[in-house]
C-alpha cells in the first residue's frame, strides 16, 4: 500500500516535471517562430548569401557543433553576411535566443535545445537590467560582452539625455525623406525624384539644430562648393574679415558679429543699408525683434542657424571689472 | 465663495485642455527640413500643388548672394511676386531653371510637390513655432 503511494507520487512528480519543462521550453520556441517569420525568413528560407536554410539539418547541426553560445553570439553581433540581430536592432537578446532556439528546433537539431534553454535563461537574467534600461531609454538593449556593443551603449546614453523633452526630435527623426516630411505630397511622383536631405548631408559637418548641418564648417572644409556666381563656378566672394563686438545687457556674453562668415555667403547689399545701417551704434537690436524675424532674425531662425544656438553669437565672455 | 472656486476650477480645466491640444498640434506638426519654403500664392487656386523651395538643396550648390542679391529674391516667403510667366521669361527661378543650369519648367511636379492646401510658410522657422504653428 505504502509503495503504491510512493509509486503514484513519483509518477505525478515526473509528470509535473515534464509539464513544467514543456511550458518552460514551449514559449521560447513558439515566440521564436514569430520572430523568425518576421525577421529571419527573408534570408534563411532561400539561403540568401550562404545563410543556412531553415530545415537544413546538416547545415544547422554543423553550426550547432561549434557551440550554441557562438551561434547566438553570431546572431547577436553579426557574422560574415549575417547582420547583427538579423538587421533588426529593435529585437531583444531574448528574442534572438528564441529565434535561434526555433531555427534549431525546426531544422531537427534537438541535441542543443536544452543547452539553449539554460543559456537563454542565463542571458535573460543577465540582461534583465539592460532590458529595463532599454525600455526607459527607448533604445535596443545589448548584452553581449563585446566592446563594440558597450561603446554603442555609451553613445545611446549620451544622445538620450534630452529624451524627456518630447518636442526635441531624436536623431533618427532628423532629415526625413520628402515624402514623409509633412509638407510634400506623397502622391506626387516628383516628390521622390530629387536627392534626399540625408543623402546630401552624409559627408557634411553635423550640428544639433536647423538642418542638422553646420553650413559654415561644411563650406570651410570644402565639403560643399556652392557657386558665388550663377554662371561662373570660379568666381570667388569678396570676404571682409572684420568682427563687430556688441556689448549686451545682463550676464549674457557679448555678441561677436563676424563679417567673414557672412560675406562668404552673402553680398554687402543683402544687409546694408536696408537691415543694418553700416555705422557702429546706429542699430537697435533686441532678441525680441530677432525672434519676430527682424534684424539678425531675417535669416537666423529661418534659414541660417536658429536662435536656439545662443553661444554661437553670444560668444565673448564678459571681463570682470 | 463656492462659485468663484468652481469658476477657477473651470478655468484650470480650460487651460489644461488648451495645453493638451497644443502639445498634440506640435507633436503632429510636419518635420520637413529647416528653411523649406512652401509657396502657395496662386497654386491652390490654379489647381496645382503648392511649390516647395528647399533652401538646403540650393545652399549646397549656390551661395545666398546668387539668388538674394543677383536675382532679387526678397528675404520673405510670399514676398516675391513669382508666377510661371516670369519664370519662363527668365526671371526668379527661371534664371537657372531654364534647361541650361538646372532642369526646366516642363518638370512641373519637381517644384509643385507640396501637399495641396499647405499655406505659404518658412517651415520650422522661429516665427512659425512661436506665433503660428502650422503644418499638418
Amino acid at each position: 500500500m505504502k509503495s503504491d503511494f510512493y509509486k503514484y507520487l513519483s509518477v505525478t512528480g515526473i509528470m509535473l516535471i515534464m509539464v513544467a519543462a514543456e511550458t518552460l521550453a514551449a514559449p521560447s520556441v513558439k515566440s521564436g517562430k514569430l520572430i523568425v517569420e518576421k525577421n529571419c525568413a527573408g534570408c534563411h528560407v532561400a539561403g540568401v548569401m550562404g545563410a543556412p536554410k531553415i530545415g537544413d539539418k546538416a547545415d544547422w547541426s554543423k553550426r550547432a557543433e561549434q557551440g550554441v553560445k557562438l551561434l547566438i553570439s553570431h546572431s547577436l553581433n553579426g557574422f560574415n553576411n549575417m547582420p547583427a540581430k538579423g538587421g533588426n536592432s529593435a529585437l531583444s537578446v531574448t528574442d534572438v535566443v528564441n529565434a535561434v532556439a526555433y531555427l534549431l528546433d525546426v531544422s531537427g537539431v534537438k541535441a542543443d535545445l536544452s543547452k539553449i534553454k539554460v543559456k537563454s535563461a542565463k542571458t535573460v537574467a543577465k540582461n534583465k537590467t539592460a532590458d529595463a534600461q532599454k525600455s526607459k531609454a527607448g533604445t535596443p538593449a545589448t548584452t553581449t560582452k563585446s566592446i563594440k556593443v558597450a561603446k554603442a551603449k555609451k553613445v545611446n546614453k549620451k544622445t538620450n539625455v534630452n529624451k524627456f523633452n518630447r518636442l526635441m526630435k531624436s536623431k533618427s527623426e532628423w532629415n526625413p525623406p520628402p515624402a514623409e516630411d509633412g509638407i510634400h505630397d506623397p502622391d506626387n511622383e516628383g516628390t521622390y525624384a530629387l536627392q534626399t536631405p540625408k543623402e546630401s548631408f552624409a559627408d557634411m559637418a553635423s550640428n544639433p539644430f536647423g538642418n542638422h548641418i553646420d553650413w559654415v564648417k561644411a563650406l570651410n572644409k570644402n565639403q560643399i562648393e556652392p557657386r558665388f556666381d550663377r554662371l561662373d563656378p570660379n568666381k570667388k566672394p569678396f570676404v571682409l574679415d572684420l568682427n563687430i563686438v556688441r556689448e549686451v545687457k545682463g550676464s549674457m556674453p557679448d555678441v561677436v558679429y563676424p563679417h567673414k562668415q557672412h560675406t562668404e555667403w552673402l553680398d554687402c547689399s543683402n544687409c546694408h543699408p536696408a537691415i543694418f545701417i553700416p555705422k557702429k551704434g546706429a542699430n537697435q537690436i533686441s532678441m525680441a525683434s530677432i525672434l519676430m524675424g527682424e534684424k539678425c532674425g531675417v535669416c537666423h531662425g529661418k534659414v541660417a542657424f536658429p536662435v536656439s544656438e545662443c553661444r554661437r553669437c553670444h560668444s565673448k565672455n564678459k571681463t570682470k571689472k | 465663495m463656492k462659485n468663484s472656486n468652481t469658476n477657477s476650477y473651470d478655468a484650470l480645466k480650460a487651460v489644461f485642455f488648451v495645453v493638451f491640444i497644443l502639445t498634440f498640434a506640435l507633436a503632429n506638426s510636419a518635420k520637413a527640413e529647416y528653411a523649406d519654403i512652401v509657396i502657395n500664392e496662386y497654386s491652390d487656386k490654379a489647381g496645382m500643388r503648392p511649390a516647395v523651395f528647399p533652401h538646403w538643396f540650393h545652399r549646397i550648390r549656390f551661395r545666398c548672394k546668387v539668388c538674394h542679391a543677383d536675382l532679387g529674391f526678397k528675404f520673405q516667403a510670399g514676398g516675391n511676386d513669382i508666377n510661371m510667366l516670369k519664370i519662363i521669361d527668365g526671371q526668379y527661378c527661371g534664371a537657372c531653371h531654364n534647361g541650361e543650369i538646372a532642369w526646366s519648367v516642363e518638370n512641373c511636379n519637381l517644384c509643385h510637390s507640396g501637399k495641396p492646401g499647405t499655406p505659404t510658410q518658412v517651415h520650422d522657422s522661429t516665427i512659425q513655432k512661436l506665433v503660428s504653428p502650422t503644418g499638418k
